[in-house]
Parts: C-alpha cells; sequence; structure tokens
C-alpha cells in the first residue's frame, strides 16, 4: 500500500528520500510504500524520528501508535517546542 | 500592494461582524505569555463568551510578558485576569477554570466553544491538548502555538493550516531555553497571530 507521509519542522530531514518516478510536491509530504496493516508506531520507528512529543494526525484526525494504515492514508506528524 | 483577503466591510457590516463575534465562544487553554495576551485582545476584539484554564498563579517572572500587574502577584490566573478582562468590558462573559487540562476534562470544560486556543508552555502539554481536542471535540477549530522564543525576526512568526483542524502559529523551532527567553514583544506577536487567526475563522474566513 503507499500513503502520504508529511513531516513538519525539525523531522522534516527524516523524510524518506524521493523516488526517482515521484511527482514533483510539497518540501514537506512524499509518498511511502508500507507493507498492508503497518501502524503509526512503526512508520516512526521505521523513520528513526527523534524522540520527544508529536502530534500525529491521519487523515486530518489524531491517531494513537498503535492505529493501523491503510491505502491513500495521510500521515502527518508535527513536533511542537516549548514556550507559551 | 497586497490584495486583502476579504471585501472590506462597510460601516452597517462591521456592525454586524461585531455581533457574529459577540455571540461566539472562544476556549483559552494556558493564561500565560500567550493565552492572557490571546483574552484581552480576544476582549476587545468583541468576542462574547471566553472560557478560560489555567492552574497556576502569578508570578511576579510573568509581569515581563503576562497581561498581569505587580499587586496581582500570588493571585490565581484565572481570578486575576478576569479582574483585569472586566476593567477593558464589564459585558463580556467568563466562564473561568483553575485547573491542569487534559484527556480526563477536556470535552467537559470547552464542549461547545466556536474555536479552542492552546496556549500552554511545555511541549509535552500541547500535543497532549491537541490529540484530545481532535478525539474529544472533533470539528472545533484548533489555534495552537510552536516556535515563539528568542529575539529572531518578528516576520518568521506565521500562521499555517497544519492538519486537519488545527493552526499553527510560530516559527516552529524557536523552543524556549536559557539561550532563547522568551521576550514580550515576539510572544505577543504569536498571541496577536493567534487571537486574530480565532476572529477570522469566528468570522468564517479559515484561510490562513
Amino acid at each position: 500500500m503507499q500513503i502520504e507521509l508529511a513531516l513538519f519542522a525539525h523531522l522534516t530531514p527524516y523524510l524518506p528520500p524521493a523516488g526517482a518516478d515521484d511527482a514533483p510536491g510539497s518540501s514537506h509530504a512524499r509518498p511511502m510504500d508500507l507493507p498492508d496493516g503497518t501502524t503509526v508506531g512503526q512508520v516512526i520507528a521505521r523513520l528513526d524520528l527523534p524522540a520527544g512529543p508529536r502530534i500525529v494526525f491521519v487523515n486530518g484526525r489524531h491517531a494513537p501508535d498503535n492505529h493501523s494504515l491503510a491505502n491513500g492514508d495521510r500521515l502527518a506528524i508535527f513536533p511542537p517546542v516549548a514556550g507559551g | 500592494m497586497p490584495y486583502p483577503t476579504h471585501p472590506v466591510p462597510a460601516p452597517d457590516e462591521y456592525a454586524a461582524l461585531r455581533a457574529r463575534l459577540g455571540s461566539s465562544r472562544v476556549g483559552v487553554i494556558g493564561l500565560g505569555g500567550l493565552g492572557s495576551n490571546v483574552a484581552w485582545m480576544l476582549a476587545r476584539a468583541g468576542v462574547g463568551t471566553l472560557v478560560l484554564a489555567d492552574h497556576d498563579v502569578v508570578d511576579a517572572s510573568n509581569l515581563e510578558r503576562q497581561f498581569y500587574f505587580a499587586d496581582q502577584v500570588g493571585r490565581e490566573k484565572t481570578a486575576a485576569l478576569t479582574d483585569n478582562l472586566r476593567r477593558i468590558t464589564a459585558e463580556i462573559r467568563l466562564e473561568c477554570f483553575q485547573a491542569h487540562i487534559d484527556q480526563s476534562n477536556i470535552s467537559r470544560i470547552f464542549e461547545g466553544v466556536d474555536v479552542l486556543v492552546e496556549a500552554v508552555d511545555s511541549a509535552r502539554d500541547k500535543a497532549m491538548i491537541v490529540a484530545a481536542a481532535s478525539e474529544q471535540l472533533p470539528g472545533v477549530p484548533i489555534v495552537a502555538a510552536s516556535g515563539i522564543a528568542g529575539y529572531g525576526s518578528p516576520n518568521d512568526i506565521i500562521t499555517r493550516h497544519l492538519m486537519g483542524d488545527v493552526w499553527m502559529v510560530g516559527d516552529l523551532v524557536s523552543e524556549v531555553s536559557a539561550e532563547h527567553p522568551l521576550f514580550a514583544s515576539r510572544v505577543a506577536i504569536a498571541a496577536g497571530h493567534q487571537a486574530h487567526m480565532t476572529v477570522r475563522l469566528l468570522l468564517g474566513y479559515p484561510q490562513a
């Protein structure tokens, strides 16, 4: 299956490299091929994202790490930083 | 010259816009440098009801950027802010909760708000609040902030539609630290962005 992965702020360098056939698109989003049933947590582990609080959305709603992704899903991960 | 993103209202339309804000209800979580300043801006903009939550008391160190006064040190922030907002407008309706907001109480306290402003300090709380609001208050726009510390350019503070119902204000990376403290001026810029994005959402203009 294929999802769209969006990583923001200091996570952007963890995007997988763009494939030669990928259409040029957003600098922070990329298509990603995954085995069926891959969970959000497995994607985070596979990308080796740094530890720290994350806002994780699938298709515009919060999703926990054990959420199983489906073909065509959009996974977006944002790392908030302190200050308020 | 940049184009306005919507038509400039005629005077009678301006009254209608104020009336629309007056019937609105906005939640603010965290009443520090962001939240206390967002609150007075929304009060002056004519928002009718504010739901305010913070667990903290006013500290002397808060006075360098938060909307409190020296004689309020030691008071609960919800009580001190209530007094200060009522000095701006006696008409505003205030619902105050001296509490730490988390998954256990967010829906009870903020059910029915038109917009929710995330204005807490810690990154962990920011992530928790956005997640909890997304799960428990579906469809409520959240105006959050991340990356507001230090003396970086004022123009790096922007508002963007991040994902789903979340709008994010800040430069996304300037974390508060000993080397990058919070400055009243840059925090106020971010608070202004949050307040104004809230006003736009209330008026039906979701574009950042």
